[in-house]
């Protein structure tokens, strides 16, 4: 077998150490290997957006990823983003809005949506739709999706 | 699939016809092509190394040529197998000489593919076969040229096959000019000459 | 207390979803698990002359390969997953195969499996078994799978015929003498996939010492699923516990019994005695998930020239792929949507179904609806051209009148049981439609404006029918703990559809509790063991009337014990707030936790005849279908150099009886709506005449995104069925059935100044392009 890569990565702030092979995508690692398992694996191939998380901030898919990768580098899960008691306010205005049914894609857009909405507080419809044009929902339509971003960024202004 | 297409060599059609029956020149010319060997007198067997968008890996397969006409036609009956599927396939091969020592060679053939490389890389499979042909027959062009010039001054003139990373690279640029017509495709586009372009790194970093 | 039935209830399964911490399968995690990869065949017809796994047994972190032969006595086809049709029927059944033994019939059947220490092994170990495979020559094309020199998909079979069945109502051919005008067309449908955002998966946990097999399963029919693995496995039903947990999306083909994988992870933990996981990957899913809609039919349609429908009739091949586990279900349901709501006296069908060397088809949403609303919205728009009638003022002609209810259509439907409409108000719905899009002004006004632009803008307008809700059963039991909160358990399954909430809305109304108290646990065979899964838009018709009648129960019981605490009349009682109340003295009053306790005391005497606790059992089984009704109205401008498609305006005016939640209503449709646009014009398998698919990936087959689905408008009405107490009738697939046919119709009228017929679906911008330039070129 291959040999075994040590690496150093923060995620949902906290540190941890392992020993991966380098083949081991991102997305497993955080799945099994840290047991992380709310980032979701749709297609493996970069398309449906379900594995996106936050790297150093910027939103990237972490089937695309290997693990090794992330030595020395920060990520947020959606884990990380809130809790059922303490919900960050995207997912707050998910819920309101109805914006999932089977939940599955659903930490793939939050994950979309969190610097998005850090950078375009007031996005029209337009704008939102081609936000999350890379997530894919089979469940929704997008339109309660597309009402829980206006909601969020409302609150998020307020 | 269908593959049809046409291509002129720089040569006379005998010279044509006796560098395209040289295992070695065939192996040299397709990039990837592991090994190339004669088992009978119309029949080879090989390994070649695969690239098609996201499918990659090893076939082994054999040609067998059938119908043969020198220097005039061919046919050949292409089977080959691996980890991304299968090719089956048959082909025909016409030389027709041209006006100051030029060949024309015609070609059509039908090609069954299955696994992945169907599944997954049938959307880079007109580009990929087309790109391939192109530079299979480049290379076998360049070689012929190489011989002739070796024949006329009499010194060894070394002819340099392109390499894996080259050839990958050249692959990438060809479907970038297909995909690219259709405005959708246009960042899968982009990924793929990325990974394509990486893959080729790695490969030389690994050569 | 505010009843929470009809609200706009916030879902109570979503804080879990939304922060990543609901167990889907795949987040299954157990001590000494293994990890199996399939090798599944690149070719759609070949014969196995042998099989050499020794390479991949050497594998190093590979620990045991199975094949066909390895099973030995184990090795069984998969059951029939719906009953045999009645005798004169022809049906040859040929279930799938847990390994190809012999022969592989599709591209993805599994041939041998893996087990490793991690899936990464697995998949490299899958690499080097070798198969020697003789290829032969493919049944890829359903029109010519029944030509007598077809290639056989089953060698004991004759032909690839696997059922022929026919359908009559009053006497089509009679009718066809008298009528004005006849409308024949040939009409073509392909396949599309589920495309659920989680594939399938299996882990598999046999006991040795406990002798307790645990399932963790994607499926829509745990009990099912539990019930199958007991018997094929020679353990008590007791001994299997089969998990549906959170399901990634299902839309059908998560409720096949017994896929191979899910006979062989549970196989593999038996044989191995250690915990097996196996996860779908997406190509996989591409390959061996099922699919669904490939149908060609020969149709007419007869017509008074008043626009009077005197009958329909067609004749159509249906592509059932390599194996018929689902039997009719797909074309019975076409043959019951065929002439849509329309009162239609006379109706005439004849169904091939056919093998084909292809996935096998089994219902995806809208299950065979969709093609039979197709053919008849079709052929009654071109009869709406040839009369030079308006194609709204036609269908409104031709509706079952509201006074016909129940009615009856005088054929079987999918579960072989006369098919009746059992309600229905279909004028007012259309009437909604109409108004609520414009279509009066859009056609008069608008449209002309517009075109005069240069601008190539139409509307469509399609009525559908529904059933839905079908049997056989559902049940639920539900009990008062302690704590004061109300547990529900029922074994119907979830893949969405927000069951913990408007199930608990139920329960809530009932029990005067707010809906966050109630805790509803359902798919997990332990919890519930009856039941028979979530497919058939039948969760809030059958699941929840169970769950009504259940909650009733309790209610009684609960008054019953408080009347004798309370000292007072259980007339005079009111359950609000957790609380039983005597209504005109409020301080009188136990919370429905301390009457929890108090029913189940731990000293004293409970009274003869008596059950200890607040808890009841009970199930509800519809006597037939319900049938909901919708009108799907849409403004679309094409793009004429690129024929992409900008969708204006998009109505839904559904009835589909009592609204639980209209806030998951709604949702439903939506989905439904997004997942019908992808049928009518972005999603198709593809395979090429070796039966190979060739779009086997999400950057392939175009899943729509945020940008190709509108806004889509919802209007309700509400027509409750008379066949069960809350009055309810399913909507999960509506959303789905009208859109090709509204998309078609909305295409044409586009176009006015071309002559050409939408006729098949799916269609894409290429077909699009193709179809209005072949006309031109044919003129």
């Amino acid at each position: 077998m291959s040999d075994l890569y040590q690496l150093s990565v923060t995620i949902n702030d906290t540190e941890y150490q392992r020993s991966v092979e380098p083949r081991m995508l991102l997305s497993d690692f955080l799945r099994h290997d840290i047991g992380l398992s709310g980032t979701h694996v749709g297609c493996e191939h970069g398309v449906c957006g379900a594995c996106t998380v936050l790297f150093d901030g910027q939103p990237i898919r972490s089937c695309l990823m290997f693990a090794v990768q992330a030595d020395g580098h920060e990520i947020l899960t959606v884990e990380g983003l809130g809790t059922p008691d303490d919900l960050h306010v995207i997912q707050e205005a998910f819920w309101e809005a109805h914006g999932l049914q089977c939940g599955f894609c659903t930490p793939g857009f939050l994950m979309t949506l969190v610097p998005f909405l850090e950078e375009n507080p007031d996005p029209d419809e337009a704008e939102i739709r081609h936000a999350i044009s890379g997530n894919i929902c089979r469940c929704t339509g997008y339109q309660n999706i597309v009402e829980a971003v206006k909601l969020a960024a409302e609150n998020m202004r307020a | 699939m269908k593959i049809e297409g046409e291509y002129t060599f720089d040569g006379p059609r005998e010279a044509v016809w006796e560098i395209m029956r040289d295992p070695e020149v065939l192996a040299s010319a397709l990039p990837g092509t592991q090994s190339l060997d004669q088992v009978s007198e119309n029949e080879y067997q090989g390994e070649m190394q695969v690239r098609i968008g996201p499918v990659a890996g090893l076939f082994s397969g054999n040609v067998a040529i059938t119908d043969e006409v020198p220097p005039e036609s061919l046919t050949m009956t292409v089977e080959g197998r691996g980890k991304p599927g299968f090719v089956k396939g048959t082909g025909a091969v016409q030389l027709i000489a041209q006006e100051s020592d030029k060949t024309l060679m015609q070609y059509e053939g039908d090609l069954q593919v299955g696994g992945r490389l169907a599944s997954v890389g049938q959307r880079m499979m007109d580009s990929v076969s087309k790109s391939l042909l192109k530079q299979g027959l480049d290379s076998i062009n360049n070689a012929l040229l190489a011989r002739q010039e070796a024949q006329s001054t009499g010194e060894k003139v070394e002819y340099q096959a392109p390499s894996e990373s080259e050839f990958a690279a050249s692959v990438a640029k060809d479907m970038a000019g297909d995909v690219l017509t259709s405005r959708r495709m246009l960042w899968i586009a982009g990924a793929i000459i990325v990974i394509v372009i990486l893959l080729a790194i790695y490969l030389m970093s690994r050569g | 207390m505010k009843k929470s039935i009809g609200e706009r209830i916030k879902r109570n399964e979503d804080p879990r979803l939304l922060t990543g911490r609901a167990l889907f399968v795949d987040d299954v995690q157990l001590a000494g698990m293994l990890h199996a990869a399939f090798l599944r065949s690149d070719y759609a017809h070949a014969r196995i002359k042998g099989i050499d796994a020794s390479a991949a047994r050497e594998h190093p972190g590979v620990v045991a390969v199975f094949t066909a032969e390895d099973m030995g006595e184990d090795w069984a086809p998969g059951p029939s997953n719906v009953a045999p049709p009645p005798g004169d029927v022809v049906f040859h059944s040929r279930t799938h195969v847990p390994l190809a033994k012999d022969k592989v019939r599709y591209v993805g059947e599994p041939i041998a499996v893996v087990v490793a220490e991690s899936r990464y092994i697995a998949e490299d170990a899958v690499e080097d078994i070798f198969v020697d495979l003789e290829m032969l020559d493919v049944v890829a094309d359903l029109e010519t799978a029944l030509d007598p020199d077809a290639p056989l998909v089953h060698d004991d079979l004759d032909s690839n015929l696997a059922a022929h069945l026919i359908q009559d109502k009053g006497d089509y051919q009679a009718a066809r003498a008298t009528a004005d005008v006849i409308v024949t067309r040939k009409i073509d449908i392909d396949r599309g996939a589920a495309a659920a955002m989680e594939n399938r998966g299996v882990v598999a946990d046999w006991d040795e010492k406990g002798q307790q097999l645990t399932v963790w399963d994607t499926t829509q029919a745990p009990i099912p699923i539990r019930n199958g693995l007991a018997a094929r496995h020679g353990l008590s039903q007791s001994q299997v516990r089969v998990i549906a947990p959170f399901i990634g999306g299902g839309f059908g083909p998560k409720i096949l019994l017994h896929y191979p994988e899910e006979i062989m992870i549970p196989w593999i933990s038996i044989q191995l005695c250690k915990p097996i996981k196996w996860i779908e990957d997406r190509r996989e899913n591409f390959h061996a998930t099922t699919q669904e809609r490939r149908q060609v039919h020969e149709a007419e349609m007869l017509l008074t020239r008043e626009g009077k429908i005197l009958g329909v009739s067609h004749t159509f091949l249906h592509d059932t792929g390599a194996y018929d586990p689902y039997g009719l279900t797909i074309p019975l349901n076409t043959q019951s949507h065929a002439t849509g709501g329309y009162h239609v006296p006379n109706y005439h069908s004849e169904v091939k179904v056919a093998f084909t060397n292809k996935m096998i088809t089994t219902p995806v949403r809208g299950a065979g609806r969709p093609q039979g609303i197709f053919l008849v919205e079709r052929l009654l728009d071109i009869a709406a051209k040839e009369l030079e009638m308006d194609p709204v003022e036609i269908r409104k002609l031709n509706f079952i009148p509201s006074e016909a209810f129940p009615y009856e259509r005088e054929i079987i439907d999918q579960a072989f049981s006369p098919l009746i409409f059992d309600s229905g108000n279909y004028q007012p719905v259309m009437d909604k439609a109409v108004e609520t899009i414009g279509y009066h002004h859009f056609i008069n006004e608008e449209q002309p404006r517009l075109q005069a632009e240069g601008k190539h803008v139409g509307i469509g307008i399609t009525p559908f029918v529904e059933t839905t809700g079908v049997g056989p059963y559902e049940g639920a039991r539900i009990n008062i703990e302690p704590s004061g909160k109300i547990n529900v358990a029922t074994g119907v399954g979830t893949q969405g559809q927000g069951h913990f909430t408007s199930f608990a809305q139920i329960v809530a109304d009932q029990l005067g509790v707010d809906v966050g108290d109630v805790n509803l646990v359902t798919g997990d065979s332990t919890e519930f063991h009856w039941g028979t899964g979530t497919f058939a838009s039948r969760g809030a018709v059958v699941a929840a009337n169970a769950i009504n009648a259940s909650a009733k129960i309790v209610r009684e019981k609960v008054l019953k014990l408080a009347s004798k605490i309370l000292e007072a009349p259980e007339e005079e009682l009111e359950l609000e707030d957790g609380y039983v109340r005597v209504a005109d003295i409020p301080r009188m009053s136990i919370s429905l936790g301390d009457l929890a306790a108090e029913a189940n005391p731990l000293r004293g005497a409970v009274e003869p005849g008596t059950e200890p606790g607040l808890e009841a059992t009970a199930y509800f089984g519809p006597q037939y279908g319900a049938a909901a009704f919708g009108v799907h109205a849409m403004i679309i401008e094409v793009d004429p150099e690129t024929m992409m498609i900008d969708i204006k305006r998009y109505v839904v005016a559904e009835d589909c009886g009592t609204i639980l939640n209209p806030l998951i209503l709604e949702g439903q449709i939506h989905g439904g709506v997004a997942m019908g646009i992808g049928n009518a014009y972005f999603e198709q398998l593809i395979y090429d005449e070796n039966a190979q698919l060739l779009n086997a990936s999400l950057a392939d087959y175009l899943v729509p995104t945020a940008c190709e689905i509108p806004t889509i408008e919802v209007e309700h009405l509400e027509t409750r069925s008379p066949l069960n107490p809350l009055g309810t009738k399913g909507v999960g697939e509506a959303g789905t059935i009208p859109v090709p046919s509204l998309f078609a119709q909305a295409i044409e009228n586009a176009f006015p100044d071309h002559d050409f017929e939408i006729l098949e679906m799916p269609l894409s911008p290429n077909k699009l392009f193709e179809i209005l330039h072949k006309k031109e070129v044919g003129q």
